[in-house]
């Protein structure tokens, strides 16, 4: 009981340390909170499905065909069109326009589609543009590929209609059939797609997207500042000081891993609440799973921050060491861009990281509005990531200087 | 029955024997100095007694409790005032000493009125709302004693408390550590200024190179290099005859000769005797005299009777 008192002394004396460090909250909150902002409004529209992307387009043709295919990209969901010329289309390729693919509609576009004769679509594209090219061209190709099942089946009604009637006048059928069915285009299509959010989360907001990855990226640099104290204690003879005390050596280390583990719960309440209450950030269906998440996940950072510091020598070590580390994680596990995006075996790689196992859940409840027992098995992965780092760090950290 | 006795401590890493064998007893009451240079074993001696370090061989009791075997019970009766400065610096005074006293099992009223005390002790008690990082390095000092003294230690252990102080906090240390001897506590104190040992310390062990070299009062320190004092001779690089050194050692009275930093250090029972015979071999021996000095006997000097070399190498 008195050991435990003790702790519980060594923690309130850190929190109060703690406290009065200006330079760690600025790192603590201050920082991550700008970042998030920063990431949110620059990137998150990308993750959230509220970006926009413009297509140029020229249409030549004088006919409807080309305008009702025109009609139709208009109604694809972030995409913005926008009417060039010729020279503009043409200019893309020079790198002399802002945007990034044009859509050209030859001459003469409908009545070929009218006449069942073959056409196409020009479609010039900026070689450097990786990132929305295929969104773009499957735009059009989608668009294209249904104007030509169209023509397709007309052909194939004409056919079949010449064979009960064949005193009919094939082009003028032809033309009629062809002249329906383009109108028919954007009308309701016989097979819609229809898309539904998994789960049941609510729309997603920029600090939705940004919010998670950034928070547990900055809480890892927060329990590195941690390791560094513990270091500094240790340098400075604080720590030797308690050691020659009737205090036992896991009171010593518990009361330190306590107010750390409260000093990242703090930073982790805080950073949602502030997204969520000035940001509108959604905290997700589930606020016991929610925080089951931001429990573990600063259990398990705190334990990380006690097996960097057993790992290191100095607090030099910790800082150079601890900031490699940190970002590399974050970079696997999904704190910058989604893990979904990466190819699998970095998918794999990247669930090596606290990041990827925190963000599974939070990403799970906040984006995909996940219940409890979705996310239990992310909890648990950090729960055990946890034990093991807590386990060898108190196993393996010198008290005492070499 | 001595409060302290501490028999064949050794203390070994890998190739480098930092304590060889020491071995002294600590009467109750009695402020005991440690003497020695850099790296001669002193803090690593205190290291164990104060359980912070494990001997690799050896032990030592306080009062009658094993460092080895009952290092926490050892730790309830020992104070530990380290040589860094280990103490908070965002906190304040008095909450750096809260803190301490807690890991006492101290708390409540009589905490608050021991805190009160040792600030008073070390006459900080106006700036116990200060925190330590506005203080000097000697008012630090006085907190980093007051915080080895909370829980009325019976033994307290005092690391080169003066490093890096001006002289008037070095006296306001000094007048502490008597003011602690008096209330009773028994005290271990290392330095290697030789006159702070020569004025605080009622016994004395002077160390090097991991083992004791000497012991014993000042008084009986000192007879060894008898009352004749020291003769301290520097002479000019050149033309002095290199059996000057063998021939002073051979004149009347001289005791010992040693070498150190180009001087010759002269040791013998009686300087007024010996200096006109050395001053005659230096004649003979065409010499020219740069400095000479003469010493009362001194630790200072006795170091180098002892070992050889200076206390400050």
């Amino acid at each position: 009981m008195r050991q435990f008192r003790k702790l519980w002394q060594i923690t309130r004396k850190d929190l109060l340390v703690m406290g009065k460090d200006r330079g760690s909250w600025i790192v603590l909150l201050l920082t991550p909170l700008l970042i998030i902002m920063v990431a949110s409004f620059a990137l998150g529209p990308a993750f959230s499905g509220e970006l926009k992307s413009s297509l140029l387009y020229t249409n030549l043709d004088q006919g409807g065909v080309g305008k009702q295919l025109v009609d139709g990209l208009r109604e694809v969901e972030g995409l913005e069109l926008v009417e060039g010329t010729e020279a503009e289309c043409q200019a893309l390729a020079s790198g002399d326009t802002k945007y990034k693919t044009c859509m050209l509609i030859p001459t003469g576009f409908s009545s070929k589609i009218l006449t069942g004769s073959n056409t196409g679509l020009q479609v010039y594209v900026d070689p450097s543009d990786n990132a929305s090219r295929p969104f773009m061209v499957g735009m059009i190709d989608g668009a294209a590929s249904r104007l030509s099942g169209m023509v397709n089946s007309v052909k194939v009604s004409v056919v079949e209609v010449m064979k009960f009637a064949p005193e009919a006048e094939l082009p003028v059928v032809a033309s009629d059939a062809a002249q329906t069915a383009v109108e028919q285009m954007n009308q309701d299509p016989p097979v819609a797609v229809e898309i539904t959010n998994a789960g049941a989360a609510a729309d997603v907001n920029m600090f939705d997207t940004q919010a998670p990855g950034y928070s547990v990226m900055f809480l890892l640099f927060g329990v590195m500042l941690g390791a560094e104290g513990l270091l500094e204690e240790r340098d400075k003879g604080t720590l030797g000081r308690l050691l020659v005390a009737p205090v036992a050596k896991s009171s010593i280390l518990g009361g330190k891993l306590v107010a750390q583990f409260m000093i990242a719960m703090v930073q982790m309440t805080i950073l949602f609440g502030v997204g969520h209450f000035v940001f509108g950030m959604h905290l997700g269906n589930s606020i016991p799973g929610l925080i089951l998440m931001i429990v573990m996940t600063a259990f398990t950072a705190t334990s990380f921050g006690i097996l960097l510091a057993s790992l290191v020598k100095t607090r030099r070590q910790a800082t150079s060491v601890g900031t490699l580390v940190i970002i590399l994680m974050s970079a696997l596990g999904g704190s910058w861009w989604p893990l979904s995006i990466e190819p699998e075996f970095m998918q794999k790689l990247g669930h090596l990281t606290i990041n990827a196992w925190a963000l599974d859940g939070m990403n799970a409840l906040i984006l995909e509005g996940a219940n409890m027992q979705d996310i239990l098995v992310d909890a648990a992965a950090l729960f055990i990531y946890g034990c093991v780092c807590f386990l060898v760090g108190i196993k393996m950290f010198k008290f005492r200087n070499a | 029955m001595p409060l302290v006795a501490a028999e064949n401590l050794v203390k070994k890493y890998d190739d480098l024997t930092a304590v060889d064998g020491v071995s002294f007893t600590i009467e109750e009451g009695q402020i005991f100095g440690f003497l020695g240079p850099n790296g001669a074993g002193k803090s690593t001696t205190i290291s164990m007694l104060s359980t912070y370090l494990p001997p690799t061989s050896g032990d030592a009791v306080i009062d009658g409790i094993s460092v080895t075997r009952e290092a926490n019970k050892v730790r309830n009766i020992i104070g530990v005032v380290p040589q860094d400065i280990a103490l908070y610096p965002t906190l304040t005074a008095i909450q750096n000493l809260r803190f301490y006293g807690k890991m006492y099992d101290m708390g409540g009223e009589s905490l608050e009125r021991r805190c009160q005390e040792l600030l008073e002790l070390v006459e900080l008690w106006d700036r116990r709302d200060s925190r330590l990082e506005q203080f000097s390095g000697g008012m630090k000092r006085r907190i980093n004693m007051a915080a080895g003294l909370l829980h009325h230690p019976r033994f307290l252990l005092l690391d080169e408390p003066t490093v890096g102080v001006d002289p008037q906090s070095r006296e306001h240390i000094f007048e502490t550590i008597f003011k602690i001897r008096d209330s009773g506590t028994t005290i271990l104190y290392t330095s290697h200024y030789m006159e702070e040992v020569e004025l605080l310390c009622d016994y004395i062990a002077i160390m090097d190179r991991g083992k004791l070299v000497a012991s014993g009062t000042l008084k009986e320190l000192l007879s060894v290099l008898g009352e004749g004092g020291v003769i301290e001779l520097e002479v000019a690089p050149t033309g002095c005859s290199e059996k000057l050194e063998a021939d002073i050692s051979r004149q009347q009275g001289v005791t010992s000769v040693k070498h150190q930093d180009g001087r010759l250090v002269i040791f013998s029972d009686n300087s007024a005797r010996s200096l006109p015979p050395v001053l005659k071999v230096l004649e003979e021996m065409r010499c020219d005299v740069i400095h000479l000095e003469i010493f009362t006997p001194n630790l200072e000097k006795l170091f180098i009777h002892l070992t050889g070399k200076e206390l400050r190498e």
